[in-house]
């Protein structure tokens, strides 16, 4: 029973020998690779990167939710993307932005 | 005029999320370009690598779909390409690059 229903998501038409299973996996990737980078210190992030990883997040959650059938798949990986895109924003603007004026009080 | 028409009403086109997607996917294209002249110990040899291999898959995806994206094909061969240009300044910039003797020659 348990083999056949491996079987049946072996075979699948969306399964692991086609491209349509490893194209949304392998975008994990970009995620786990921006987790990674959680610790490289803020001043070597790109802001034109980080902003590039958090906008398709944000923009293929929500088409994930609007095609047919829905993919939750899709969706999760977007959303994490989304998220670690908006971390990396986060720890950058706040050491561009805002230790600048600790540095500032410190001089002064 | 109706060549404009038949875009906007296509089935790949600006109504569908089949346009849409592939445009946010841009945006890693624009990135890598606006990066493009940044020193080598600013980029992600992380990131970089993923995002060559993620181009890759992507254009294989565009092709098997159906319907046949050519945008997000379009998109991801470009991406592939200057994804590809970027590992590689990353590379030299970490020393993976160079030939034997330079590097017998430097320790």
């Amino acid at each position: 029973m348990a083999t056949s229903k491996l079987q049946a998501l072996w075979n699948h038409p969306a399964g692991p020998k086609t491209i349509h299973f490893w194209a949304p996996t392998f975008k994990w990737g970009i995620s786990i690779a921006n987790i990674a980078d959680f610790a490289k210190p803020p001043e070597k992030l790109s802001y034109p990167q980080q902003f590039a990883v958090t906008a398709t997040g944000v923009i293929w959650s929500r088409y994930s939710m609007v095609i047919t059938p829905k993919n939750w798949n899709l969706l999760s990986v977007n959303i994490a993307m989304a998220g670690t895109g908006l971390y990396q924003l986060s720890r950058k603007i706040r050491h561009d932005y805002f230790n600048e004026e600790e540095a500032a009080t410190l001089k002064e | 005029m109706s060549f404009f028409k038949t875009f906007i009403n296509s089935p790949v086109g600006p109504k569908t999320t089949h346009f849409w997607g592939p445009v946010a996917n841009w945006g890693f294209v624009a990135a890598a370009m606006a990066d493009i002249e940044k020193p080598p110990e600013m980029l992600s040899g992380n990131m970089t690598g993923v995002m060559c291999v993620y181009s890759a898959l992507c254009m294989r995806f565009a092709w098997m779909i159906r319907p046949r994206n050519y945008l997000l094909l379009v998109c991801h061969a470009s991406n592939e390409t200057v994804q590809l240009y970027q590992l590689s300044r990353w590379a030299r910039g970490q020393g993976y690059l160079q030939l034997k003797e330079d590097k017998t020659s430097s320790t």
